[in-house]
């Protein structure tokens, strides 16, 4: 569950990314702002401007016509301090009324930093004297104390992060408070969506802000549930009814299978007649197989066949099924052959023994099947690969390629969706399929050295 | 197996459809059992087993009034015998197996005549063999109640495993037992690794019981299979 976590860093980025765009914004208006006021430097250079612009003649002082301009333009008055005395030796300009001939070096300081009589003066050096510079009352305003700690100005970087971190510290608390309740019931909404999509079924609390959308995820669970619910119960219908009707037909076929193989051991009966009977037995033979493998197959396509995991020596598995095949053929006409390597006694896998004595069973089966006439059979374990390799080979009439390859191809009629006339074999292969993936093993196909049919199931170790 | 000693022992038979009945009873007989007693329901089976006090059962499972099981203790209280089980449904094995119920065996439908008589004549074999006479080979008897081998008119002891191996063939006479199968009956649970104790026991059996042991005709090898005991009964 990394969305909700990810959603809140989300959330959090874009108003930290938004506060940094906003300071910047302002800083940049703020600059342009100052940009088109005039300096305040101005009238300090002014001042020494009509310094300049003021000279000695003789005894007395003239100022020219560019110091003249300038105090007609900000409607200024000018005085000259003599240096020493303190007295006004000169001066031009609307004079405040009550203006000291004299100053002392105290009243020069407090004109300099501030004021004279309310009218914002400005100093400059001139000659023979200090010239002051008086503007209209409330033309400026001085800031009169402008004097720092070092230390101060010392922690201005330091001062500036914690001012960053306090900032994006009440941003966050701030969105804590404004969203703390939707993402609390964004998160359950979430792990439910979740539990969705793996199938569950999820109740989420419907209240809050977003108890709506909770009630709609409410419901589509609901839904899914019991759609699942009616698919597995048609799966169950049908797998039941195959059960049902293979249940049905083992009575009647046990006694079509009973009294054939009674008449074929029936020395009384003509020879003709007894050899017609064994095909009765054999053939009802096929349809309990059918029988079978239709039941098997049908629980297997819908799950419903447990699968056990032991651990089962694959070498004893076989060998048993191999001889409880001899055991039933007293004719003979499929001898066996064992082709484990001698060396090989115990082949552990996890598995069920009886599905894969099925598998096997049908196997060999599949051999008996195809070769009327009698074959031999080739059966053996043999590991490779980290891998159990239980094959099952003959010396019959085998397929061909294509066929092989439409075996392997083609689903068979019970697990497909399609009207399919183009294929007919039987069972016996799906099931061995089906309980060799229910292993997480594989089934291969295809020509055995012996000249037949070769089969082998490959399991993992 | 051909014990012809098992051939008069009582069963009882019951199954609820009358042909299938009739059957197993008409291949029951032609094998040579003479004591067979048929039944149709819980009623008949219970009513018939007081009377005939039956050696051994075969049931069906699924009955008109009642099942296959719940008569099985019903007879069980009145005697203890084996009892063998007909079953129409795969589904059912893991009762009997994994309950441990208390059936011998069981066999499910469709079957042919042939297995059922094998299973029959085994369940037969292992619960009353102690009235089992003498056991007939090419050059021998084996005297399985006293652990003995006669031959020549000698009698020669049979070690445990030897006995425990030679009984497991016996049992299933005619058929062959897989070098697995004997090796459980042998050394119990896990029997990996005693293929080679295995083979050396074989050999033993055959100096005791054949004449000449490198060519034995009644303790035949199956390569890379097992091994089967032929008798002189069945030939």
């Amino acid at each position: 569950m990394k969305t909700v976590p990810k959603l809140i860093r989300r959330f959090v980025e874009t108003l930290i990314l938004s506060t940094v765009v906003l300071v910047a914004v302002n800083i940049f208006l703020l600059l342009f702002m100052l940009s088109r006021i005039e300096s305040n430097a101005h009238p300090y250079s002014a001042a020494e401007d009509v310094a300049a612009a003021l000279t000695r003649q003789g005894d007395t002082y003239v100022l020219t016509e560019k110091g003249v301009q300038i105090l007609e333009e900000n409607d200024a008055w000018a005085i000259l301090i003599a240096d020493g005395s303190g007295q006004v030796i000169w001066s031009q300009g609307p004079l405040p009324e009550k203006m000291p001939q004299t100053f002392s070096l105290a009243q020069v300081a407090s004109l300099t930093r501030g004021y004279l009589e309310d009218y914002p003066t400005y100093p400059a050096a001139a000659e023979g004297g200090l010239l002051v510079l008086g503007f209209p009352s409330g033309s400026y305003w001085k800031h009169q104390w402008p004097s720092w700690n070092t230390e101060l100005i010392a922690s201005v970087p330091g001062n500036l992060a914690s001012w960053a971190i306090c900032n994006v510290l009440v941003i966050f608390l701030i969105y804590l408070a404004a969203n703390g309740r939707i993402v609390k019931s964004v998160g359950p909404l979430v792990s439910g969506i979740q539990a969705l999509a793996r199938g569950e079924q999820v109740h989420v609390p419907e209240r809050g802000l977003l108890s709506e959308i909770a009630a709609s995820v409410n419901r589509t669970s609901d839904i899914l549930l019991s759609k699942n619910r009616e698919i597995r119960r048609k799966d169950m219908a049908r797998a039941n009814w195959i059960a049902g009707v293979s249940h049905d037909i083992r009575t009647p076929l046990s006694m079509v299978m009973g009294y054939a193989a009674g008449m074929e051991q029936q020395e009384s009966i003509p020879p003709r007649f007894r050899k017609q009977a064994a095909a009765i037995r054999r053939q009802s033979q096929r349809m309990q197989n059918l029988i079978n493998d239709l039941n098997l197959a049908s629980k297997m396509e819908y799950s419903m066949q447990q699968v056990k995991t032991e651990p089962v020596n694959a070498v004893a598995l076989l060998r048993k099924s191999v001889v409880d095949f001899i055991n039933t053929d007293p004719e003979e006409k499929y001898p066996v052959e064992w082709e484990t390597p001698e060396e090989l006694t115990a082949c552990m896998v996890m598995g069920d023994r009886d599905l894969l004595s099925r598998a096997i069973f049908n196997l060999i089966q599949n051999c008996v099947n195809h070769n009327e006439q009698g074959c031999t059979i080739f059966a053996g374990v043999e590991t490779r690969d980290g891998t159990c390799r239980i094959h099952i080979d003959d010396n019959g009439v085998g397929a061909s390629p294509e066929e092989q390859e439409r075996l392997a191809r083609v689903p068979h009629y019970m697990v497909c969706d399609q009207n399919t006339r183009e294929q007919r074999h039987g069972l016996g292969l799906l099931i061995v399929r089906q309980i060799a993936m229910a292993h997480q093993g594989t089934v291969e196909i295809g020509s055995s050295i012996h000249g037949g049919f070769s089969v082998t199931i490959v399991l993992p170790l | 197996m051909d014990h012809q000693f098992l051939k008069n022992k009582r069963i009882l038979l019951v199954d609820d459809e009358p042909e299938l009945l009739q059957m197993v009873q008409t291949i029951l007989r032609q094998e040579g059992y003479t004591n067979v007693y048929p039944a149709s329901c819980v009623r008949e089976a219970l009513e018939t087993a007081r009377q005939v006090h039956p050696e051994m059962a075969v049931l069906d499972v699924m009955l008109p009034d009642g099942d296959g099981f719940s008569l099985m203790k019903k007879l069980r209280e009145q005697g203890d015998y084996p009892i063998l089980f007909l079953t129409a449904r795969g589904e059912e094995e893991d009762k009997f197996t994994g309950f441990g119920l208390g059936a011998d065996d069981y066999l499910v439908k469709p079957f042919l005549p042939r297995e059922l008589l094998f299973r029959i004549g085994a369940i037969l074999y292992r619960s009353y063999k102690g009235e089992n006479p003498l056991v007939q080979l090419a050059a021998s008897q084996v005297d399985f109640d006293r652990a003995l081998v006669i031959r020549d008119g000698e009698t020669i002891p049979l070690t445990a495993k030897e006995y425990e191996l030679l009984s497991a063939l016996y049992r299933n006479e005619g058929r062959i037992v897989t070098i697995d199968a004997l090796c459980e009956a042998a050394w119990g649970d896990n029997p990996f690794g005693y293929e080679n104790s295995l083979m050396a026991h074989i050999r033993r059996i055959r100096e005791k019981i054949e004449e000449n042991p490198s060519r034995p005709k009644s303790l035949l090898t199956v390569k890379g299979l097992g091994y089967k005991l032929v008798t002189e009964d069945k030939r």
